[in-house]
């Protein structure tokens, strides 16, 4: 039996060969594809709406991602996403516009806030379950929304207008674009990376039984707590880079709707996928950019188009999509 | 052969109903102990103090000389006491192997795992139990003599030195229940103390040589099976008074 000092061994000088060999597997060569895609894209177009989607898109799929975590793998369906969206923009903006921070230290300011408010959110529904804990989440994100609209508070947390006016992370696109790609690549191979390690083993066994989790000795409030804040630590991500590329954030932004838009992405993309997460968030910005033209009906148009790839793939399109391409894909290698 | 479990005066109250009502027994190092008992005498209730899965009304537990009244269940798998459930239970969407290897990533399992790697002391455990060609299954596809075998399993990886089974031939086959009995005995072998309940006496009165009889909470006996047996309220709760039949 090898010890631990040659496994890491065998690991690391391994890795240049199971490169390789991941690279010429379809999924590699697939990922590889859609990287190139989206660092070229602005080759293309350097159309500020465009772009804008597609920035758009990629915050969303990190957002899914994190919310992919906690509930496609984790078990723990948070209806209170919004809420490290939320606290993660509002860290950022403020340390962005009233203290002269750079953008990357106000936007890891704002990482850290949503990673406490996931400790904080994860101590406190420890022992909810189900429908109590969507309703939990729920309702504390319906309570942030409230706090940061009032009133009185509205010296320190700038009432129902929130904070508007910051600074532009630059002045062209193309860069945001890239910066946003970037962390939204370093987000989905870190959080792939957690599924394939022990600890994604130790999340998956809390989400299929949790008394049978506890019995095999693992301390499960350490882990779901642990889950939370991982998925508080990129949603937080997408919150400070949503506002920054927004320029403003509202105590609207904790409303459940935007919640919902993580679970509608990362549903429409295929739970505990991760990365059907991206596929998803794609997917509903397009959708909706498209329909945005037919004003009132264009929800109703949305929604319709919703229940149609729910009907027919119970499963998020990431799947039935991957196969296809597969087919086509052996198809023309001659298989 | 010095004492791993004693159990004192335990007392567990639901309510108005007692359902345990102050047991006090000893489990040897090394010993293979069975619990009998009817439907309903509290058996499982017993075994879910031990394991700290519910608090008891009163009494104490001691472990290893260590008092393990009111500890969490991870705390107490990771001080060395594994269990099976009465209900198959399993990780329904994770490989057989990762099934097990749950119980590998506790405390406990990682200072023997980290020798030979997580995976590798999994596939050890299943070879030993014998699944180890269904290791990249699902367990939905498993029957039901495999599932017994993996729960087994599952409680192997923390490494346990005391295992309690709560009925582990329930719903089983007379094959499936032979390969069972047999992977028991490999483990008692092996040197873990096995504490296990039956309310069906066939196999387990074939297998230990001590037992404890329960009937409504209450602890009656102990002795050998044939001892026990022949006990008077033991019958009596099993069969039902035999005056007018004698």
């Amino acid at each position: 039996m090898p010890n631990k000092t040659q496994r890491f061994r065998e690991k690391v000088l391994g890795f240049p060969n199971y490169f390789k060999y991941w690279i010429r597997s379809f999924k590699g060569s697939l990922t590889i594809l859609c990287i190139i895609g989206l660092l070229s894209f602005p080759l293309l177009t350097t159309n500020s709406y465009f772009l804008g989607l597609f920035i758009l898109a990629m915050i969303y799929s990190i957002y899914a991602a994190s919310w992919d975590l906690l509930a496609g793998f984790t078990g723990k369906v948070s209806f209170g996403h919004a809420i490290f969206l939320g606290i993660a923009g509002y860290v950022t903006a403020e340390l962005l516009k009233f203290y002269n921070f750079h953008w990357l230290s106000a936007l890891f300011f704002g990482v850290l806030a949503a990673v406490f408010i996931g400790l904080g959110l994860g101590y406190m529904t420890l022992r909810l379950k189900g429908p109590y804990l969507a309703l939990g989440t729920l309702v504390i994100g319906i309570i942030c929304q409230s706090v940061f609209a009032l009133n009185p508070l509205k010296p320190i947390l700038h009432g129902d207008e929130g904070i508007s006016g910051l600074p532009a992370l630059s002045s062209s696109t193309v860069v945001i674009y890239y910066i946003v790609l970037i962390f939204m690549i370093i987000t989905f191979i870190v959080l792939i990376r957690i599924t394939k390690l022990n600890i994604g083993t130790l999340f998956k066994s809390i989400r299929d039984d949790e008394t049978g989790s506890e019995a095999a000795g693992i301390n499960i409030t350490k882990y779901k707590i642990i889950a939370f804040m991982i998925s508080g630590l990129f949603a937080g991500l997408a919150g400070g880079l949503f506002a920054m590329f927004n320029r403003s954030i509202s105590p609207l932004i904790f409303q459940p709707l935007y919640s919902f838009y993580a679970i509608i992405m990362a549903a429409l993309g295929g739970l505990a996928t991760i990365s059907g997460s991206a596929l998803g968030a794609f997917l509903f910005v397009f959708l909706t950019a498209i329909f945005v033209d037919f004003a009132e009906i264009s929800l109703l148009i949305f929604s319709i188009i919703l229940i149609i790839i729910i009907r027919f793939t119970s499963g998020g399109v990431l799947k039935p999509a991957i196969e296809r391409l597969k087919d086509i894909w052996d198809i023309l290698l001659g298989r | 052969m010095g004492t791993i479990l004693e159990v004192k005066n335990l007392t567990k109250k639901f309510g108005g109903l007692t359902a345990v009502n102050d047991i006090s027994f000893e489990i040897r190092r090394g010993e293979f102990l069975g619990l009998i008992g009817p439907n309903g005498a509290g058996k499982t209730t017993l075994f879910n103090l031990i394991f700290g899965s519910e608090k008891p009304s009163s009494g104490r537990i001691r472990f290893d000389g260590k008092d393990i009244t009111g500890l969490k269940p991870y705390q107490i798998v990771n001080l060395g006491i594994a269990r099976t459930f009465q209900i198959v239970r399993s990780f329904k969407y994770l490989t057989i192997l990762d099934n097990v290897a749950v119980s590998c990533l506790s405390p406990r399992g990682k200072k023997v795992a980290s020798q030979y790697g997580t995976e590798e002391y999994a596939s050890t455990i299943l070879a030993m139990t014998g699944l180890v060609d269904k290791a990249r299954i699902p367990p939905i596809v498993l029957p039901h003599g495999d599932l017994r075998k993996l729960q087994i399993a599952k409680s192997l990886g923390a490494n346990p030195q005391l295992l309690l089974l709560d009925e582990p031939f329930s719903g089983l086959t007379h094959d499936e229940s032979q390969a069972i009995q047999e992977l028991i005995r490999k483990l008692r072998d092996d040197g873990v103390t096995i504490f296990m309940t039956g309310h069906v006496l066939r196999e387990l009165m074939h297998m230990v040589p001590r037992v404890i009889a329960m009937v409504q909470g209450k602890y009656v006996c102990e002795g050998s099976p044939k001892e026990v047996a022949n006990n008077k309220i033991v019958l009596e709760a099993y069969l039902g008074r035999g005056e007018g039949f004698a």
